[in-house]
């Protein structure tokens, strides 16, 4: 395997490599269980958070992650309340070039910025959710929680995304990584929020009753985001529940039929989904992020640090 | 100086037939004087051998963006004069979207001056509405006297139906073509690349083909409805061009024109974030390349223009949505036509002296320039088995964002030829 500087998003990654960071997240979630739940693997190093927008979930689980593992963490802050272009993030990175970081997590509004501060740094860039592009931590933390789900096989399995897909980044890493892993994918959201060039091979329903005869093993429910919306998509967040969303009428039916609910995080209540939907016990929210940081432990173990590059020019 | 300059042994293009003629060009002045087989050089007389090479009328570009005034970082007048000169051109029209715009007879004369100090004609044009804001009308009376020859808002469609209804039927009677930059805002929101297979795996904001095709039905409509003459810019897509080609056979009057990166360059070249592939309107699909290579070929596109939008490397050095749009296309547009589609045998040089130089020239109301006895010599001499590195040493414009930079492509521009002087000489 060829030691690898970023992760920017799922296509990049060779079968070997998903199965290594898969495989090696398995002992890291295992140490979550002693009295100590540190390692000393990355000690020494240093691992920046950069995040464009606002974050807590993700950006703790980098964090959780990094100190599991002995690095230095750093939270680097920047605006997150206006929209900051590409070139005043170049200028942020030539600071950040000069304290010589190791690991760069980024999280920005527009797609395409961590590959952007990829070219432009020896850091590790590992990227943490760009605008609507890619997402590839939490396509992996999901992959690995439905493998263990499914005793370790995911192969044939079916998934079902609900809501925005048109804006989520989860959508597009996830769906894809699944299909990778010889998944089978479909989505029901309204037809405003279904991209128009979504991939032939994923199934596109308008209603649940087509997506119940689809036979779904998992339904994972997505952030419906009124703020996006310059020209709404649609009426109302009330219509969008009453046909969309996860109801309780609609729990009942997913929980005779023992489909897992995940869902990125963070919840609308009300909206995509019902409280009642927290405490099925088929719904994989809180062990999707337990194996956040997994995961993310098994990327930064993964990933080659950034200043060794610079090491070995010395 | 010699009187005389023979060019010998070259093959010549013209617009009319794809064959081309081998024959000599003895060059007095700035007239050409023989055009014939074996002319005897004269004496006093320079002798350029063009064994193996192509002599071609100089080009003309009807859409460039030299910057001038207000954004000189990027480009000025007297730069890209010499970027047009290095690709072959030896006159061209600039669009008007300054700071401040072109939109008043006072701004034209200041680019006009700046424009007679370069070595080749500069024209230009001027904007529709006040500032390019699509609200009221520009002083097109004034800037026609002082010497714009089309106007436009490019960049810009005029949004409102009423505002352009109103700019076609008061430019008509100054005989001015009205330049149409073809887009439904709306539809094109925050878009920065042609919505499609692409803008979903980068989950970029799309710019749907629809935006350009709507805007360009109906600015064809109202330019029927009031008898004014259209000429669409950068067209992009096979339905849009399909439109013009309707519209045509019923005899509105309208004229086209197609960008060679539009020709060349389909969406999935922007790969990863790749900015020097960003332009508006952006580059759509391979079908589109094909259909609009076929409307070159067939004769629905008037005219060949590059749109050269320059931009410094630190404005395009951004993430894929920050960054402007444009591509810089002076210099490459001849090569990369060469390299792509007539060394291929897709098209001949006919198609190039006609789209490239005669019919531009033709719709601003020029006389072409023709390799022909007793006309002015303004034409260039074309190397095929040669090649070009686009670096950016050999660049002379200000910006160097195209695709093409530090690219090989075979052909090159070894002279160009103004009123019988070599203005370029490799």
């Amino acid at each position: 395997m060829t030691p690898r500087k970023d992760l920017l998003d799922i296509q990049s990654l060779t079968d070997e490599e998903l199965e290594f960071i898969l495989v090696n997240a398995v002992p890291f979630k295992n140490l979550f269980k002693r009295s100590v739940k540190k390692v000393p693997t990355l000690r020494g190093r240093t691992v920046l958070t950069l995040f464009y927008e606002p974050s807590t979930r993700t950006r703790s689980s980098f964090e959780v992650a990094a100190s599991r593992l002995s690095a230095d963490v750093i939270n680097f802050s920047v605006s997150t309340s206006s929209v900051v272009k590409g070139e005043s993030v170049l200028d942020t990175i030539s600071t950040l070039e000069a304290m010589r970081t190791d690991y760069v997590v980024v999280r920005h509004g527009m797609s395409g910025i961590p590959n952007l501060i990829a070219k432009n740094t020896t850091a590790s860039v590992i990227n943490a959710g760009d605008g609507f592009h890619a997402h590839p931590t939490q396509a992996l933390l999901d992959v690995f929680t439905m493998k263990e789900v499914f005793g370790g096989d995911v192969r044939g399995s079916r998934i079902a995304f609900v809501g925005d897909i048109q804006h989520s980044r989860v959508a597009r890493s996830t769906n894809l990584l699944c299909r990778r892993m010889g998944m089978a994918t479909a989505m029901l959201a309204p037809g405003s929020l279904i991209p128009r060039d979504t991939p032939k091979e994923i199934s596109v329903f308008t209603n649940w009753d087509e997506l119940y005869a689809w036979k779904p093993d998992v339904i994972y429910l997505l952030r419906v985001q009124m703020e996006r919306q310059n020209v709404p998509f649609f009426p109302s967040v009330g219509e969008y529940h009453r046909l969309y969303g996860l109801t309780d009428e609609r729990l009942k039916r997913v929980r005779d039929s023992g489909i897992y609910v995940m869902h990125p995080g963070p919840v609308n209540r009300g909206v995509e989904l019902n409280d009642s939907v927290m405490t099925y016990d088929r719904c994989l929210i809180d062990q999707q992020v337990e194996n956040g940081i997994a995961v993310r432990m098994s990327v930064l173990y993964w990933l080659k640090p950034g200043s060794v590059v610079e090491e070995a020019k010395s | 100086m010699s009187a005389f300059k023979l060019f010998k042994g070259g093959d010549i293009a013209t617009e009319d037939k794809r064959e081309l003629t081998r024959a000599d060009v003895l060059v007095e002045g700035g007239k050409i004087k023989q055009v014939a087989q074996n002319i005897a050089a004269p004496k006093d007389c320079e002798v350029i051998d063009c064994t193996g090479k192509i002599l071609l009328p100089a080009l003309f570009d009807v859409h460039v963006h030299a910057r001038e005034p207000g954004q000189e970082q990027k480009e000025n007048i007297a730069s890209c004069s010499e970027a047009a000169i290095n690709g072959g051109v030896t006159g061209f029209v600039m669009m008007p979207n300054t700071l401040p715009a072109i939109d008043s007879a006072g701004v034209v004369k200041t680019v006009l001056e700046s424009a007679a100090k370069c070595r080749i004609p500069i024209y230009t044009s001027g904007a529709i509405t006040k500032g390019r804001e699509g609200k009221e009308l520009a002083a097109i009376g004034a800037m026609k006297a002082a010497g714009v020859v089309m106007i436009t808002d490019d960049g810009f469609p005029v949004s409102n139906p009423v505002v352009l209804r109103r700019a076609m039927e008061y430019a008509r009677d100054f005989g001015l073509i009205l330049a149409s930059h073809c887009e439904t805002m709306e539809l094109s929101g925050k878009g920065s690349l042609h919505e499609g297979s692409l803008s979903y795996s980068l989950g970029l904001e799309g710019i749907p083909a629809i935006s350009e095709e709507i805007c360009l039905d109906r600015d064809i409509r109202i330019a029927q409805y009031t008898g004014a003459q259209v000429h669409i810019q950068h067209v992009t897509t096979a339905r849009g061009m399909n439109t013009i080609r309707r519209f045509k056979e019923e005899g509105v009057k309208v004229t086209c024109e197609i960008a060679p990166h539009h020709l060349i360059f389909n969406h999935e070249d922007i790969g990863d974030y790749d900015t020097a592939y960003k332009m508006n309107p952006p580059l759509r699909t391979k079908e589109d390349n094909a259909a609009l290579l076929q409307g070159l070929i067939d004769g629905v596109f008037d005219v060949i223009a590059t749109d050269h939008a320059p931009h410094t490397p630190f404005e395009k050095n951004s993430d894929f949505a920050s960054a402007p749009f444009g591509i810089t296309g002076l210099e490459t547009a001849l090569v990369s036509l060469y390299h792509y589609f007539i060394s291929k045998g897709t098209f001949g040089w006919d198609v190039i002296v006609k789209r490239y130089s005669a019919e531009p020239r033709r719709i601003i109301g020029l006389k072409p320039v023709p390799i022909i006895e007793g006309a002015t010599a303004e034409f260039i001499v074309f190397n095929p088995n040669a090649t070009t590195t686009f670096t950016k040493e050999f660049m002379k414009s200000k910006s160097v964002n195209t695709p093409f930079l530090d690219k090989t492509l075979q052909g090159s521009v070894e002279h160009v030829i103004l009123n019988g002087k070599i203005l370029l000489g490799r």
